[in-house]
């Protein structure tokens, strides 16, 4: 059967896996059991059910796919007073711009499956990483409304606050290995010297540099409901609202992948062979897997901590975080001289 | 601005329309941007704050109230005296005997009757659960503001177990309509102390519990640390109550300066706290509950000493029916008796005050010696606690704006009216 092996090989593309598979349809299902996780995990702690009665015998596990069946049939009101071309535009752009920075990461150590050469991965990824977030700006622009104004200012200023700790903390490794390629990267963390230990300050700056890119507690600032209703996206509704959304849970699976790749050791202790299964697939399977764990590290402080306001969050990336990725840069230049790695 | 328009003589052009509020345009200063944050909005309650920003910095704050205003004053003229008492605890239904218990007195000041001492100390036990539900509901509405939904979710459990006391006691969750002319409306009933002891070691391990994890932790200490500072003298000035006035250094308590029913004999302390900012504010809510916890005991233990006793003025329980005395015999309920509806207040003028959750309330009551009250005047805490964010919002920034609204737990049914 000629066009089922055409399928397959379609699929299996290196590209296409990596964006479609990898960048949507995973992220998606690890979201929905993240999410219905960390409900539960919270609703325990505050003692209540969490969600129940969507699949009772799941418990409740269904409830965010009823939530996104939601989302998918509601009206999208567009109102009159906004940019319409660019509301509509800059959800979906940052949406796809979100998945972009996966296909410049090596899944694997060999070559038949990159999308694309890796010799300079670390830089590209790192850059189409940073795209997204001008469209929330964007958007919150072309919604016209001083609520939403008000959240993309804010959203503004976190970009430039979290950017830099991540991409000189993700870019110790670089100098850690002296290579841009991510798969040098990897292969250097070979025998369980992963970087996360060797080099703590970086990966610290870098961990709490994505908690701040992608919203998460305690710097859920530029969503906070009770000042500015939903920032940036208030106007959105239905399926456009949910697209934003996913937009935001695509992009903390793609730094997971990024920080799995430059901190644990990627797809190590397992060693690609040949093949499909073995070249490409169980060496995904594995990156994803930690880049899971590391989300779900992300969602948990929800039920512990409140809000940082917006000048104690700067105050913060600035005089602490910044100097954190700087020191675990020189700690990686120090580590690379004295010839650890 | 109102006799402006009154003054307006044959038909009203657009020009008088500016006059009214609705229609005030006002110049803004360059790179001031205004936010009308409210009615509808999910961090304000119903009430507009205007808002003046000036980047992230709010220049100038308008509490702007009455979106919920329900002319309680005007009706409460046009019913009898009874009914007034479920009309006024719908300004505050989860604080409702406290609410209340001013005008009850009030009219039974004009009509000059003193309750029994068991209906004095049922009336302390009533306010005492009302209160601590109302400051964990408070609680909870602050959680949610900062962000901390484990706040959130712990005091509105935890309120359900006051909730369900009053319940227990009264028949109804919320509006209670306990307090009666005379007396109260039910005795407790059979174990009912016993379960009040239980809840109170409950509460007192839960309130270390919110300590752990909320007062004392680093995120929401960094947010409520000097933010939102009333200082002790505009405190004064602005006439605030309550346990925002004590948090500002100022140890002024109804219960204490002006005692009602039995609070002169019982024995409680006013916490007081200097710093008068949003922290010691919640600080201060979690020392009055265990106030409040003691008080309870006090009254637990008296009501266990004193069972069976008179819970209703004579003048009212000398016209009850044989089978309404069987009834509370058996039962301990009193069934409201019929001399309450015809009941005709002697012509005077009553004032009296109560310390609510939120702070003072106070009630003038004019009695022209009609079956209906002529003129009920309320001033309620909430009221006079809402011009404060005029004063302390400007120079904070905009995520300051639901701290500090939190932190002052203004209740907008209450100060509407």
């Amino acid at each position: 059967m000629n066009w089922i092996e055409l399928i397959i090989k379609i699929i299996i593309w290196p590209p296409l896996w990596q964006l479609i598979v990898l960048g949507l349809i995973v992220p998606l299902v690890v979201v929905i059991g993240i999410l219905w996780f960390e409900r539960k995990t919270a609703a325990r702690v505050q003692r209540r059910f969490g969600p129940l009665h969507v699949s009772p015998q799941l418990g409740g596990a269904l409830q965010l796919i009823a939530d996104l069946m939601r989302y998918a049939f509601q009206e999208v009101i567009i109102p009159k007073t906004v940019d319409k071309g660019v509301f509509l535009l800059a959800p979906l752009t940052a949406l796809v711009l979100s998945i972009v920075p996966l296909v410049a990461v090596p899944f694997t150590s060999v070559a038949r499956w990159w999308p694309i050469p890796m010799d300079y991965s670390v830089l590209i990824s790192l850059a189409l990483s940073t795209v997204s977030a001008i469209f929330i700006v964007l958007a919150s622009w072309a919604s016209n409304n001083k609520f939403s104004i008000i959240g993309g200012m804010r959203e503004s200023y976190m970009i430039t606050a979290y950017e830099i700790a991540i991409i000189i903390s993700i870019l110790s490794t670089a100098a850690m290995t002296l290579s841009y390629n991510f798969v040098d990267v990897v292969n250097a963390q070979e025998g369980w010297k992963w970087f996360a230990v060797l080099n703590p300050l970086a990966f610290l700056a870098a961990f709490i540099g994505v908690l701040m890119a992608t919203s998460g507690f305690p710097f859920e600032i530029p969503e906070s409901e009770n000042e500015v209703v939903a920032g940036p996206y208030t106007e959105y509704s239905g399926l456009l609202y949910g697209v934003n959304m996913g937009a935001a849970y695509i992009k903390r699976f793609v730094y997971s992948v990024l920080i799995t790749l430059a901190f644990f050791g990627g797809w190590l202790p397992y060693h690609p062979g040949t093949g499909f299964l073995a070249g490409y697939l169980y060496p995904s399977i594995i990156v994803v897997i930690k880049a899971t764990i590391l989300m779900a590290i992300f969602s948990f402080l929800r039920a512990v901590y409140g809000r940082y306001r917006l000048d104690q969050a700067l105050d913060f990336a600035w005089k602490i975080l910044f100097p954190l990725a700087l020191f675990g840069l020189g700690l990686g230049i120090l580590e690379a001289y004295l010839g650890l790695i | 601005m109102s006799a402006r328009i009154s003054g307006v003589s044959g038909k009203v052009g657009f020009n008088d329309l500016k006059q009214l509020p609705g229609f005030w345009t006002r110049k803004l200063g360059k790179d001031l941007y205004e936010v009308f944050i409210g009615p509808q909005h999910p961090g304000s309650g119903h009430m507009r704050i205007i808002i003046r920003v000036d980047g992230d910095v709010i220049v100038e704050a308008d509490p702007d109230m009455g979106y919920v205003h329900r002319t309680m004053e005007k009706l409460g003229e046009g019913r009898e005296w009874i009914k007034g008492i479920p009309l006024y605890e719908r300004m505050a239904i989860h604080d409702a005997c406290n609410v209340t218990l001013p005008y009850v007195e009030a009219v039974e000041k004009l009509l000059g009757i003193e309750p029994p001492l068991r209906a004095k100390y049922l009336r302390v036990l009533l306010c005492e659960i009302n209160r601590i539900a109302a400051f964990l509901y408070g609680f909870g509405i602050f959680g949610v503001f900062v962000g901390h939904s484990t706040m959130y979710m712990w005091p509105f459990g935890d309120r359900e177990v006051w909730v369900e006391l009053a319940d227990w006691l009264t028949g109804a969750r919320l509006t209670h309509s306990y307090p009666i002319f005379g007396g109260v409306r039910r005795d407790a009933p059979e174990g009912f102390t016993d379960s009040l002891r239980k809840a109170i070691r409950y509460m007192r391990k839960r309130l270390e519990e919110y300590r752990k994890i909320y007062v004392d932790n680093p995120v929401i200490r960094a947010r409520l640390e000097d933010v939102g500072v009333i200082p002790r003298n505009l405190a004064i000035e602005l006439g605030i109550t309550g346990p925002n006035l004590r948090a500002s250094g100022v140890e002024y308590d109804v219960r204490y300066n002006a005692p009602y029913e039995v609070y002169d004999e019982l024995d409680f302390e006013i916490p007081v706290f200097q710093e008068g900012d949003s922290l010691a504010r919640v600080w201060q809510r979690v020392e009055e509950i265990k106030q409040s916890l003691h008080i309870l005991e006090q009254v637990a233990d008296w009501l266990d000493k004193h069972k069976g006793e008179q819970i209703m003025h004579d003048r009212f329980w000398k016209t009850a029916p044989p089978l309404y005395k069987k009834v509370f015999q058996e039962t301990g309920r009193v069934k409201l008796v019929p001399a309450f509806a015809i009941l005709k207040v002697p012509k005077g003028k009553a004032y009296a005050r109560a310390e609510t959750a939120r702070g003072e309330i106070s009630y003038y009551v004019e009695s022209n010696g009609a079956n209906k009250p002529y003129r009920v005047r309320i001033v309620s805490a909430s009221a006079r606690n809402a011009i404060v964010f005029k004063y302390i919002l400007p120079g904070h920034r905009v995520m300051d704006l639901p701290t500090i609204y939190g932190s002052i737990d203004y209740f907008p049914p209450e100060g509407d009216r």
